[in-house]
């Protein structure tokens, strides 16, 4: 069963669908390897599949913003990030979620897809998605955590970090999918698709994110969280796919902690929406994160969930 | 004469070291090591791959972007061991060597919630689905098992028992805590912190940062209520933080009172009238001065 919510008037979704278009050739422009990737066109900005398949959900999400090949050009290599932080339960990205994007890409005509990481063996051993990744047919390449392996990359429109530093490997890759488990963190309360952005940045440079005092000086929480959005500046995901299904809602972003079921799998590329919506998933608004905020006040996306055109899908 | 007395200083220094603070340091290592248990000490569990250890700014390389708020309460280092049982159900502990027993009680705080089931180990011990933390001394233990099923969970605790018993440590818990009004106290909503973050995670959306406190407590209450208590260190600091709240409104709307009482700032914030607020605050204030 398909519901559309949002795009309350027919003038707000024709502006919209400008706006996607838009907002589609800006992702096609900034995607890795600079290969033109087909601009989206659709009117649904992100579809959330819910059921207990996940592998079902995923492809149901994908195809809810209009199918994999809209985002995967035949012969193109894929870079994907799931994260592999933690092995507790409800802290990384479900086997069957990165088996059913892989498996997409292959079917959409992907020459190569890439599981890209700084973390050690080890994080991708203790949750299994080493295994994950192999089977489903992508190369898990682990980046030695050296400076030299990775880029100095501009910020436009920088408020807070100049550069950035992401692995070289990542521009090897024609198409960039950000595959974050959503779920709770210590830090700055929220993690989504901006902040798991951090996994393709130099960890050094990620360390720089936080202030001396950020443990101590609300400001300075801003402050990583405005990195948090210059690093979006510079890094734009062709695609995101979002596991909701089980996520730690304490104690994040390590866990163990309290475990959210929704069972729901968002994708889209608009992030902001996408991370303001998943903040609902368990009582918080995209007002509550201020990284959401600051990324919606300069130009990211839009947090305002009325003006997002949501397709819920029962998979 | 000089040279050769600092030579002596430089031995006596040294046989000073390796008798008493090498075995010192040891022994504590040793004390984490020997609390986790060995094969079948908990039946039908053992362990399965290596030890790890890793002991201050190292917490980082184990627990990436999430090892702030150990530092915050004050951590010493961690032994992390995994068990099997013969039905393949996994289970894995923490024991994390804080720097005091007020540390470990913070950091048990810090990550236990209203909603787990209350259990005897160590000085408070907590079972949620698929997990359990215990504290006991300097020593919190957090076991996770990666399923929620009874093996499972049989399984956490007959190995926390086992952990339990091994750690001959006790400590108290920091005196403040027991300066909250008991009268309505929801039982085991309790968070205990000594900075920011910790602050910041006590509450939903607690939006203020109180400059120069010490340590607090934060206690929910029937009615729908939270009662924070701030010890700082003196009266001036007390009333600066009295001043950096006066006035405040909260971001969600909620009730928020500010009272003072010599070194301890006071707050209720949530579902709370004027009445109700004095009526903690008296009770608070008696409490403190008796």
């Amino acid at each position: 069963m398909d519901k559309k919510i949002g795009r309350r008037e027919f003038f707000k979704k024709s502006a919209k669908i400008g706006i996607s278009a838009a907002v589609g050739y800006g992702f096609a422009a900034c995607a890795p390897g600079e290969k033109a990737v087909p601009a989206v066109e659709e009117t649904v900005d992100i579809a959330v599949a819910t059921g207990s398949d996940y592998f079902a959900s995923t492809v149901k999400a994908v195809d809810g913003v209009g199918g994999m090949s809209k985002f995967v050009p035949k012969g193109a290599r894929v870079a994907i990030l799931p994260n592999s932080q933690s092995r507790h339960p409800g802290t990384y990205t479900k086997p069957e979620v990165i088996k059913a994007v892989v498996e997409m890409c292959k079917k959409a005509g992907a020459q190569e897809v890439n599981c890209l990481t700084w973390l050690k063996p080890e994080n991708w051993e203790a949750s299994g998605l080493d295994v994950a990744v192999k089977e489903a047919g992508a190369d898990l390449k682990f980046i030695e955590p050296e400076e030299a392996n990775f880029k100095a990359i501009p910020v436009q429109g920088w408020k807070a970090h100049q550069e950035v530093m992401i692995m070289k490997e990542f521009y090897n890759n024609d198409v960039f999918i950000d595959m974050p488990i959503t779920k709770d963190h210590a830090g700055n309360k929220f993690t989504g698709t901006m902040k798991n952005l951090m996994g393709l940045n130099f960890r050094t440079n990620n360390r720089l994110f936080h202030r001396e005092d950020w443990t101590t000086n609300p400001e300075s929480i801003q402050f990583l969280d405005q990195c948090i959005v210059d690093l979006n500046k510079a890094v734009k995901p062709t695609l995101c796919v979002v596991d909701a299904t089980e996520f730690i809602t304490t104690n994040g972003p390590f866990g163990p902690g309290e475990l959210a079921k929704p069972q729901k799998i968002i994708a889209g590329v608009d992030r902001v929406a996408i991370d303001a919506y998943c903040t609902t998933l368990w009582g918080l608004t995209g007002e509550d994160i201020y990284a959401i905020k600051l990324g919606s006040a300069q130009g990211l996306g839009e947090m305002d969930l009325d003006k997002v055109g949501i397709k819920e899908i029962t998979a | 004469m000089i040279r050769q007395m600092t030579g002596h200083r430089l031995v006596f220094l040294f046989v000073l070291s390796f008798l008493f603070l090498t075995p010192f340091t040891t022994g504590f290592q040793k004390t984490i090591v020997e609390a986790l248990p060995g094969d079948n000490d908990a039946e039908g569990w053992k362990k399965t791959r290596a030890m790890q250890h890793y002991a201050g700014e190292d917490l980082y390389e184990y627990i990436n972007g999430g090892a702030e708020i150990y530092h915050e309460y004050g951590f010493v280092r961690v032994v992390v061991q995994d068990y099997v049982n013969d039905e393949g159900k996994s289970v894995s502990v923490e024991i994390f060597e804080m720097t005091s027993p007020a540390s470990a009680y913070g950091m048990y705080t810090f990550k236990t919630d209203a909603k787990g089931k209350k259990i005897t180990i160590g000085s408070d011990a907590q079972l949620a689905d698929y997990y359990m933390n215990f504290w006991k001394g300097p020593f919190l233990v957090t076991l996770t098992g990666f399923d929620e099923t009874e093996i499972t969970r049989a399984g956490l605790l007959d190995i926390a028992r086992n952990v339990g018993s091994k750690i001959s440590a006790e400590g108290d818990k920091p005196r403040i805590v027991s300066l909250l009004p008991e009268e309505d106290l929801l039982d085991q909503s309790l968070k205990y912190f000594t900075g920011f973050l910790g602050l910041r995670n006590s509450h939903p959306f607690f939006q203020w940062n109180i400059p120069g406190f010490e340590q607090g407590i934060k206690g929910d209450y029937s009615g729908g209520f939270s009662f924070f208590l701030f010890r700082f260190e003196g009266i001036e600091k007390a009333r600066g933080g009295f001043q950096s709240m006066e006035g405040q409104k909260d971001r969600r709307g909620r009730n928020l009172f500010v009272a003072v009482h010599g070194e301890y700032l006071m707050l209720v914030l949530g579902e709370a009238d004027q009445n109700r607020a004095n009526r903690i605050f008296g009770r608070a204030r008696r409490k403190i001065d008796g």
